[in-house]
């Protein structure tokens, strides 16, 4: 990139080509003369050239056949010319291959300034396809060190999941022996802390498969689909229902319009807002949840209201973070990674995801995705 | 020479001791150890499987019920030694039963294309762990029946 344009200059006689090299002492290239048609021809052998002055009327080989070869040539097939004449001809099929590259005439006596624009044009045109080219190589090299470190990645996060179970499964498992085996041994006190040890390798698995989740996630292919979101939001509360025998949630579900976008992944998402609805809602006398929507223009937003113990909006910025959570284990369990999930499936469906709340008085979850009467 | 070579109705090839420990405590719980013989590579195992090395002279048609098969293993891994089973006329019969620690594992597909009887994800909860390894134990044990 930093080396000096070349321009080929031809012509049959000395003293126009050291006019040629007067007139453009100031531009900023390096000039290769060739004397003759021949000449030319060796020279682009050896330099990659950015344009070349012909000139028209040489013996043997003049200006027109010169350019003819040059377009057969793969290297100097677009290789732009400027053709110097004495006459004016204002005639483009003049020569063999003219549609494959730019050219231009100029006729003797020409005004310096005027070829010395017409040099600068080609010489900025020249600039910058080499710096188009440079950056579509940068491009590839970078995709090529995506490639890779995806690959990487996805070898690290199989050893995660591998080797961090396996002392898990031990820790856990040599625990319950000692329970079982050896419980004579132990009072309350012992027990207690054994089962905690139990516990916490069980929420390390937990959050391990948590993880994995989540970066995979980042690299499933979402496959577009109309989403009947009444029907989803139904299944999700059944499943949800009977996973936490909750019978005294009063549930307030409007009638939903349909989107469009990755079912599966849609459904992971109002698991995981509606279960964060019943967790910090359970501690109310009367849990009450509420599910919404609203559409306006392109988009159509759902939400999920519960009435439960909500959060400190000055923690927003958390609340979607991986392994960020806004309450502690004790007042509510959970690994911090659910509404990472939700916020990294709505974003890849081109949606966005926010929320409302105020501490004790419950919290709104927003969900706005494309409508689908206006997706094609 | 190992001195149990005979009468092996489960071989346990497993080169992580606790897992191995925690399996062969699981399937002595519900009475399906008997016969059980634990081998901490696939090395060993294949040695052992084709009387080869340190088990030269044992007979290759004294084939076990049933193999469980760790798949990281150092040296020669689950695949290889499943690869090399089921493509042998000999050992191809012989059930086997693949263990892994990740859910992630890329290896499913292979196992299965291999011909695997079972693929299992150890559950890291003990009591989801002694579950799995006791039902396996009961299925391939008392309810499957073997090849002749």
């Amino acid at each position: 990139m930093n080396k000096k344009p070349k321009i080929l200059i031809v012509d049959d006689k000395h003293e126009n080509l050291v006019a040629l090299e007067t007139v453009l002492r100031d531009v900023d290239v390096d000039l290769i003369r060739a004397y003759s048609g021949n000449e030319a021809l060796t020279a682009t052998l050896h330099h990659d050239f950015a344009l070349a002055l012909l000139d028209i009327h040489m013996p043997d080989m003049d200006g027109y056949e010169l350019a003819g070869i040059l377009r057969e040539e793969e290297k100097t097939a677009r290789l732009p010319f400027i053709f110097i004449s004495a006459v004016y001809t204002d005639n483009l099929n003049v020569f063999k291959g003219y549609e494959r590259g730019a050219f231009s005439f100029i006729t003797k006596p020409f005004q310096p300034e005027i070829l010395i624009n017409k040099v600068k044009f080609f010489i900025n045109i020249y600039r910058q396809e080499a710096e188009l080219n440079q950056l579509n190589e940068d491009l590839k090299n970078k995709n090529i060190d995506l490639e890779l470190s995806n690959k990487e990645l996805e070898a690290f996060t199989y050893s995660v999941s591998h080797d961090l179970r396996a002392p898990l499964r031990a820790m856990n498992g040599f625990a319950r022996i000692l329970t079982e085996d050896h419980a004579g041994h132990l009072d309350a006190e012992g027990k207690r802390l054994l089962d905690n040890i139990g516990k916490n390798s069980e929420k390390m698995a937990c959050l391990i498969d948590n993880l994995l989740e989540f970066s995979r996630l980042g690299k499933q292919d979402i496959r577009e689909m109309i989403v009947d979101m009444n029907k989803l939001v139904k299944d999700v509360l059944e499943d949800l229902h009977t996973a936490n025998n909750s019978n005294k949630t009063e549930l307030n579900i409007q009638d939903l319009p349909k989107t469009r976008g990755d079912s599966d992944l849609l459904k992971q998402v109002f698991v995981n807002l509606l279960s964060n609805a019943i967790k910090y809602s359970s501690k109310k006398e009367n849990p009450v949840i509420e599910v919404g929507s609203s559409t306006s223009g392109q988009e159509t937003t759902y939400w999920v209201r519960d009435n439960g113990s909500g959060f400190d909006m000055r923690y927003k910025s958390k609340l979607f973070g991986v392994f960020q959570r806004l309450h502690s284990d004790k007042e509510f369990e959970g690994t911090g990674i659910g509404l990472a999930i939700v916020h990294r499936i709505i974003s890849r469906s081109g949606g966005k995801v926010w929320a409302e709340s105020e501490v004790d008085r419950g919290a709104t979850f927003y969900v706005s995705l494309p409508s689908v009467s206006n997706v094609s | 020479m190992n001195s149990m070579i005979q009468g092996v109705e489960i071989l346990l090839v497993e080169d992580n001791e606790n897992d191995a420990e925690l399996t062969i405590r699981a399937l002595k719980k519900n009475n399906l150890a008997n016969g059980l013989l634990h081998l901490s590579d696939g090395e060993k195992a294949l040695n052992f499987i084709f009387g080869e090395g340190e088990y030269a002279g044992r007979h290759i048609e004294e084939r076990p019920r049933v193999i469980v098969l760790d798949i990281n293993m150092p040296r020669v891994g689950g695949i290889e030694v499943l690869e090399r089973l089921k493509s042998d006329e000999r050992t191809k019969l012989i059930p086997v039963i693949v263990l892994t620690s990740s859910k992630e594992s890329p290896d499913v597909h292979r196992c299965y294309e291999l011909g695997v009887n079972s693929y299992v994800v150890k559950p890291v909860e003990f009591e989801d762990f002694f579950k799995a390894i006791a039902s396996l134990g009961f299925f391939w044990m008392i309810v499957n029946q073997p090849p002749a």
